[in-house]
């Protein structure tokens, strides 16, 4: 079991790397390594329900996250980073220590939440699922410290990284046709966000959201 | 039976990419929703005969109980009323040069495919699987939230995606608990299905259902319009077309609060008492109203005015749901009913005024009794309506509510809901009635309606609410106690 304890810590350092990252190019490399990361994990759990139980469903959804999240979306983003071209300007509000710093307070929180509620770990503090709430915690917070649209994107791809490996290290992965249902949901709202991304440009000549401040009270 | 509900979106979606004059859309579209209020009266009565339809096709995946109906005959009977408002609308926009002739098309597969997909969300006992349709409402709607394709409507529609994408995000966590909690009493077969959660809702890990509970709240209420994840909803309402206005505000919270309250009944049932759900409820419930009272008495834009009408609404609605007690479960139904009802109805009647009058600026707008007799005369109707006057039927159901918070002994909560109604009626007094103050020095615009047809879609919008403001009809009476005899488990 501890291989999956290892995994959840790389998938959360992962994490980390992308909250360090200073470049939209390498937000979506950052991206591309946890749901790599991701998928050993999917296929290590897959390996090990077709040997106990001979379903095949696991594997199946690794595929996918191979296919779906290192592969396509990373590449759909990199395209519509291309063709949005703007001026390089800086991205975060805060300096990275500082971010940094607050995401340790992040694990920090969700470690001291979580021990308290009996039946997620049964007298031991389960650290797969403190690592992949950490991660969800630093989406969400990684959304609110960039201000492209890029980075909000890959925010909202993390929390629903953190919300698959979340599912997958407590439940042993959720039903199969949901697995499915969220791909098809995801992929649809990564393509929707890109076409949006286009047209603030357009209209906007410039990605920034901070410029998205029209509509009030 | 009920899959057609499914199919005929499909079809007509498909039928939209094939047909090229505008005239063969606007049929279709009729055709399909008015085909589909066939199939859902049909299936409601099925439903008020055998208590929930659910076919063995594709392991039961296909489920209805007098609770779905509800929302269901709503989003299909307002669905119908949009799409003949629709035709009006616009034509009228393509006539002024707002929109290109060839997007009419893009805007009627949005539209049904952001019906379909709360038809979906509504049809299905799985959890996970509903999930997957709310989330999917927010992709449909996305570019008719953006449809003008002007800044403000893109800024509204990136706003909305992103809100809502990462509250339903929080939602899935909610669910993956609920999930956690189940594992070791249900089968793998079972996992994540409604009934047999709520069946077994008292072998349930309370610690985590209650955790699941605060995630699942805080997700769908962001969908549901709750303050304070309320922020995308006034922006989003007035940036779309107005029938599109209609459709989020009458439906698409509707199916947000739908999956709260079917949460709501097995948290309810496994804790064995309200009293965790309830706190949680009414103090976002309090919060919403409070948020929207505030906005509304300094509200510069009708539109927008109305959204934050429709956070109040629900915020009641959440309250109600709260106090968990039969009386206020069925004010809280009936006042789903009544409001999506009344707001879409308003939603479209602005419809027609702002493109008499080009402007959602309240303080640009006179005289729309000359102007504009029909939907002006409803409009001012309607706003007595949504503040809660009889003899309109939120009257009915706001009342209830309130009755059933005093008879649980809820002074504060009850003192603090009649305020917060009353300041809200002031404030839609204050702001709106401005509007319809005769100007002398009257500008060049043309007299008389151009959406023929929408006038008289909000008329009849208008009868049903005064008719069942003064008397409920016996089937929805009963319909009403049969879902909230499943939400209590009587």
């Amino acid at each position: 079991m501890y291989c999956f304890d290892i995994l959840s810590l790389l998938i959360l350092l992962s994490s980390f790397a992308l909250m360090a990252n200073k470049k939209s190019k390498s937000y979506i490399k950052s991206f591309r390594i946890q749901s790599l990361l991701i998928a050993i994990a999917a296929g290590m759990m897959g390996i090990k329900t077709i040997i106990e139980e001979g379903r095949f469903d696991v594997m199946v959804v690794c595929l996918l996250i191979i296919i779906l999240k290192v592969i396509y979306i990373p590449n759909i983003l990199n395209k519509t980073y291309t063709k949005a071209k703007y001026q390089v300007e800086k991205d975060f509000i805060l300096n990275i220590p500082i971010l940094i710093l607050v995401c340790c307070g992040l694990v920090v929180f969700s470690y001291f939440s979580l021990s308290t509620i009996d039946g997620i770990n049964d007298g031991m503090i389960n650290v797969q699922v403190v690592n992949s709430i950490s991660v969800i915690l630093i989406g969400l917070f990684f959304m609110i410290s960039r201000r492209k649209a890029i980075g909000q994107i890959i925010g909202l791809l993390v929390i629903e990284n953190g919300l698959f490996v979340t599912a997958m290290f407590s439940t042993q992965g959720m039903p199969f046709i949901v697995d499915i249902g969220i791909f098809v949901d995801m992929l649809t709202a990564v393509m929707i966000l890109g076409i949006m991304v286009f047209k603030i440009n357009e209209e906007f000549e410039s990605i920034n959201i901070d410029k998205l401040n029209k509509l009030k009270g | 039976m009920g899959f057609f509900l499914m199919v005929v979106t499909i079809i007509a979606i498909l039928l939209f990419i094939i047909s090229k004059k505008s005239k063969i859309q606007h049929i279709i579209s009729l055709s399909a929703t008015g085909l589909q209020i066939l199939i859902a009266l049909a299936l409601t009565r099925e439903v008020m005969l055998r208590g929930s339809v659910n076919y063995s096709f594709l392991g039961g995946f296909f489920y209805l109980d007098s609770l779905s109906i509800i929302v269901l005959d709503i989003v299909l009977l307002i669905g119908f009323m949009a799409s003949i408002f629709s035709i009006g609308y616009i034509e009228t926009e393509i006539r002024h040069g707002v929109i290109d002739s060839n997007k009419l098309r893009l805007y009627y597969i949005l539209m049904h495919s952001f019906l379909f997909t709360m038809v979906f969300a509504l049809t299905v006992k799985n959890m996970g699987i509903m999930w997957i349709a709310i989330e999917a409402t927010t992709l449909a709607s996305a570019f008719l939230v953006g449809f003008y394709n002007n800044k403000h409507s893109l800024e509204a529609a990136w706003k909305y995606v992103i809100i809502c994408s990462v509250g339903i995000a929080i939602a899935m966590l909610g669910i993956t608990f609920l999930h956690l909690s189940s594992i070791g009493v249900l089968e793998n077969a079972q996992f994540l299905d409604w009934v047999a959660l709520y069946n077994n809702a008292e072998s349930l890990k309370s610690p985590i259902v209650k955790l699941a509970f605060i995630f699942v709240l805080v997700g769908f209420g962001t969908k549901a319009g709750l303050a304070p994840m309320h922020t995308w909803l006034p922006d989003a309402h007035s940036q779309a077309p107005s029938p599109i206005s209609a459709l989020l505000s009458g439906v698409l919270l509707n199916s947000a609060m739908y999956g709260i309250i079917r949460t709501v009944a097995i948290v309810n049932r496994n804790l064995g008492s309200s009293i965790y759900t309830g706190r949680l409820l009414i103090v976002l419930g309090l919060l919403s109203m409070l948020t929207a009272a505030i906005f509304i008495l300094t509200q510069k834009d009708y539109k927008r005015l109305l959204a934050y009408s429709s956070i109040e609404h629900m915020g009641i609605i959440a309250i109600a749901v709260g106090i968990f007690t039969p009386l206020s479960i069925f004010g809280a139904l009936l006042h789903i009913i009544n409001h999506s009802l009344t707001k879409s109805m308003l939603f479209l009647a602005t419809g027609n005024i702002l493109q008499k009058y080009n402007t959602k600026q309240i303080s640009k707008i006179k005289g729309i009794f000359k102007l504009l007799p029909v939907s002006g005369m409803v409009f001012f109707l309607g706003l007595f309506a949504i503040a809660g006057m009889p003899p309109f039927s939120i009257f009915a159901s706001e009342f209830s509510i309130i009755v059933s918070i005093f008879s649980a002994k809820k002074f504060l909560v009850g003192g603090a809901f009649v305020i917060l109604i009353a300041i809200i009626f002031a404030g839609i007094a204050v702001s709106l009635f401005k509007m319809f103050y005769v100007n002398n020095q009257q500008e060049n615009l043309q007299r008389g309606e151009t959406n023929i047809a929408g006038t008289a879609v909000i008329v009849v919008l208008l009868g049903i609410i005064t008719i069942t403001g003064l008397d409920i009809p016996n089937g929805l009476n009963d319909l009403i106690t049969q879902a909230q005899s499943i939400i209590i488990g009587a």
